[in-house]
């Protein structure tokens, strides 16, 4: 009885002492000097369909710096991924993880996942970078940078294109609006609200604006509510899956191709084509804000090469290519860091102020707009690009289209 | 001198007793320590995974109140977490009022609006009246997202600091005491809610709710009492998980968060106080193996694999563990545990 509980309590100690032991285990010997940075991409849930490639792509881009570029003044990048699954509860973690890893600062690609993560990140001045941004996360400007023109300035670059090349008809054209239920739908809507009267289009944000979710299977009704409004353009801000519904429906409906449907970053990429079929989606518009496949840029050489060597599957999604050139920017800001203040005497907040804030005119190989960090303003990039489906592929019909900075932190209906 | 078979319990408060030996107190005690003094070996990332699980213990706690103990079966527990969330965040951001006042006021909120879609309970029962429930989970994100002026709408809020007088909890080692702590008086009190009156009402009503009826319990009275419970709990999460994430986003609480919840029970063990807690530890610490040391390995070890293979694994060994404890184990962890402890005290014999 007596070695019975004494076995007991023996056993009982020794689980306490390797439960206390388990999170030191990851600590090893110090190796060389790296520079660590926190990548997370949603690689599964929802959002698979864009996260798994924009890890790819991450991933494929930092192994090329690395072994071919030699890292960042000969110091090897060191990535600690992982994937959030699209869960905001886990992505919450993610980001306690990468500063408790020392990680200089991280990488997302979704709006979505950034907001689940900002405030965190914010409170600890860790600065991240989100691929694809909306005016929350920006505004008012902390430490979380857009890569690229958030879903309010797709809406405006967009509306830009449409009133001055496509738009024909007297008086004010007549939009209605598509919107995914968060950050990525409603950035849109933010930016149609504080510009549509300046750019004479008329949009009633009362019975011309919807909303549906990731997981919606059909729009049916949604559409069939404005099918005798005379509505003249579609305009869609979503991620792949319900946007083809969407098309889809308005196809059914007969109200496409009659009226002209555009389309935000986060849905324009090959997926959307996979989707839908090419022949639903011939004709409709969309920006983004990176190059595709075809064009004749240098940076998009090695794109194409490891994407075909590492993922081939991955080859014509145009998420590869924005997720790659967000590590190229990575890579630059731990070269203008390095450069600043010394390998030595890193930290998050030294990286952002000597990273981050004097990126100026960096040119990611042609695939984006050039990536310059403005005080007040946290978008790296604020270019986007025309394109429409033609044949079955994504054609470019514009050049560069600047977004212009809009402080939604000055309207009182922001964040409301 | 005790002897390694039967009871000798001499009073009423002896034989009511949760921990009745000396051995179950010194246990009880160094298990206490454990976990108190976890954040002087712990770093922050498994101090915010262990918050996570004492957040999601108490929210689990509360549905296996209401599944588990009175059998009213709930898919739209993560609405019922966002009610909480939503409403300590709104009484501390927009209204500037305390944190204790926004932890309490998301309980009986919470608690109060589970009582009004549990009023379905009183006539429909299992598969409809999970039906209403996911209803629920439903009308509950669509009025947060709609509700702009007082939610944020889609865009969403953002939460200050709890923080209890002068004390802000910053560090995630304050905010590890704080859950804890909270964590630790809900287990006591769902423990000790089993033996009471409202307790054995609840088991009542699960196992023959006829007979329960015949019997003299009020029906009505104890459905909804389970209900106010059980949500009551779960805002109680849902407002720590605001204050611990810092932002509020109605995404951050999906049909897909409700489903789990269940799972969770079902893996622990449905109807017993210690299957919650098995159930949340054991499926948060395998999300943590597939999603931090799995799949990063077998992306950067095996790139020859398939697109998207390594990151569905997580999903799939999920679904995967769910089955398998329905077909071999469907009492769950706690009634495992319970078959260990009685090998335990008859090794070597075997009964």
């Amino acid at each position: 009885m007596r070695s019975k509980r004494l076995l007991a309590l023996s056993v009982v100690l020794c689980l306490v002492v390797v439960a206390g032991m388990l999170p030191l285990a990851a600590c090893g010997p110090t190796a060389e000097k790296t520079l660590k940075i926190g990548m997370t991409t949603p690689s599964s849930g929802p959002a698979a369909e864009k996260g798994s490639p924009m890890g790819h792509a991450n991933l494929d881009c930092i192994k090329y710096v690395n072994e071919e570029l030699g890292g960042v003044d000969g110091h090897q990048i060191e990535v600690l991924w992982l994937d959030n699954g699209y869960d905001a509860a886990k992505a919450a973690t993610i980001v306690k993880r990468f500063i408790d890893e020392d990680c200089l600062f991280f990488t997302t690609a979704s709006s979505g996942m950034m907001s689940a993560m900002m405030e965190l990140a914010n409170r600890d001045y860790f600065p991240g970078i989100s691929s694809f941004s909306s005016p929350v996360l920006t505004h008012p400007p902390r430490h979380i940078y857009g890569q690229t023109p958030d879903y309010g300035d797709d809406w405006a670059a967009f509306a830009r294109y449409f009133m001055d090349n496509i738009w024909k008809g007297p008086g004010k054209p007549r939009m209605a609006m598509h919107l995914l239920n968060n950050p990525t739908g409603y950035g849109a809507r933010d930016a149609a609200r504080a510009l549509a009267d300046d750019f004479g289009i008329e949009i009633d944000f009362d019975n011309w604006v919807f909303e549906h979710a990731t997981t919606t299977t059909s729009e049916i009704a949604s559409l069939t509510t404005i099918l005798d409004d005379d509505i003249d353009i579609l305009y869609i801000s979503s991620t792949p899956a319900p946007t083809s519904i969407i098309i889809k429906n308005a196809v059914e409906l007969g109200m496409f191709p009659d009226m002209l449907i555009g389309c935000g970053h986060a849905s324009f990429t090959k997926a959307l084509i996979d989707l839908a079929g090419a022949d639903v989606v011939e004709g409709v518009y969309g920006v983004y804000p990176t190059v595709d496949w075809d064009d004749d840029v240098p940076g998009l050489a090695k794109v194409i090469e490891y994407c075909k060597k590492e993922h081939p599957n991955d080859y014509g999604n145009m998420d590869y290519i924005i997720s790659w050139a967000q590590s190229l920017i990575a890579v630059e800001i731990l070269r203008l860091a390095v450069q600043n203040a010394g390998i030595e005497n890193l930290t998050p907040q030294v990286v952002e102020e000597q990273g981050f804030k004097k990126l100026k005119d960096f040119d990611v190989g042609g695939l984006h707009g050039p990536v310059t960090y403005s005080p007040g303003d946290n978008r790296l990039s604020k270019s986007v690009r025309v394109f429409q489906i033609k044949g079955g592929a994504i054609t470019p019909v514009s050049g560069w289209v600047e977004a212009p900075l809009v402080k939604y932190e000055e309207y009182d209906w922001f964040g409301k | 001198m005790d002897l390694p078979a039967g009871t000798r319990n001499y009073t009423y408060a002896q034989d009511m007793a949760i921990l009745r030996t000396r051995t179950h107190w010194f246990l009880f005690v160094l298990l206490l320590v454990a976990i108190f003094t976890a954040p002087l070996y712990w770093g922050n990332y498994w101090l915010g995974v262990a918050n996570l699980i004492g957040i999601t213990i108490i929210a689990a706690i509360g549905l296996n109140i209401l599944t588990g103990y009175c059998g009213q079966l709930s898919i739209g527990h993560a609405g019922f977490i966002a009610v909480g969330a939503y409403t300590s965040a709104v009484l501390t951001e927009r209204l500037g009022l305390p944190f204790p006042v926004g932890l309490i006021s998301a309980g009986i909120t919470a608690g109060l609006v589970g009582m009004l879609f549990g009023i379905p309970s009183l006539r429909v029962k299992g598969f409809y009246l999970a039906i209403s429930t996911i209803a629920a989970q439903f009308i509950i994100i669509w009025v947060i997202n709609h509700w702009t002026g007082v939610t944020g709408g889609f865009v969403g809020m953002r939460v200050p600091y709890a923080s209890i007088g002068g004390l802000v909890f910053k560090s995630e080692s304050s905010q590890f005491y704080l859950i804890i702590g909270i964590t630790c008086l809900t287990v006591f009190f769902a423990k000790n809610l089993a033996r009471t009156r409202a307790g054995r009402a609840f088991v009542a009503i699960r196992d023959n709710d006829l007979a329960a009826e015949v019997m003299g319990i009020s029906l009505f009275r104890y459905k909804l009492m389970a209900f106010f419970i059980g949500c009551f709990f779960a805002g109680i999460s849902g407002s720590l998980l605001a204050h611990w994430i810092g932002y509020m986003n109605a995404e951050h609480f999906s049909l897909t968060t409700s489903i789990l919840y269940i799972g969770m029970i079902i893996i622990g063990g449905l109807g017993t106080a210690l299957g919650p807690i098995l159930g949340v530890v054991f499926l948060k610490l395998l999300d943590q193996l597939l999603t931090v040391q799995l799949v990063p390995f077998l992306e950067s070890t095996f790139t020859a694999l398939p697109a998207g293979f390594a990151t569905g694994i997580a999903p799939m060994v999920f679904g995967l563990v769910i089955v398998l404890f329905l077909i071999l184990e469907p009492r769950g962890l706690a009634h495992r545990w319970q078959l260990f402890k009685a090998a335990y005290r008859l090794w070597p014999f075997s009964y």
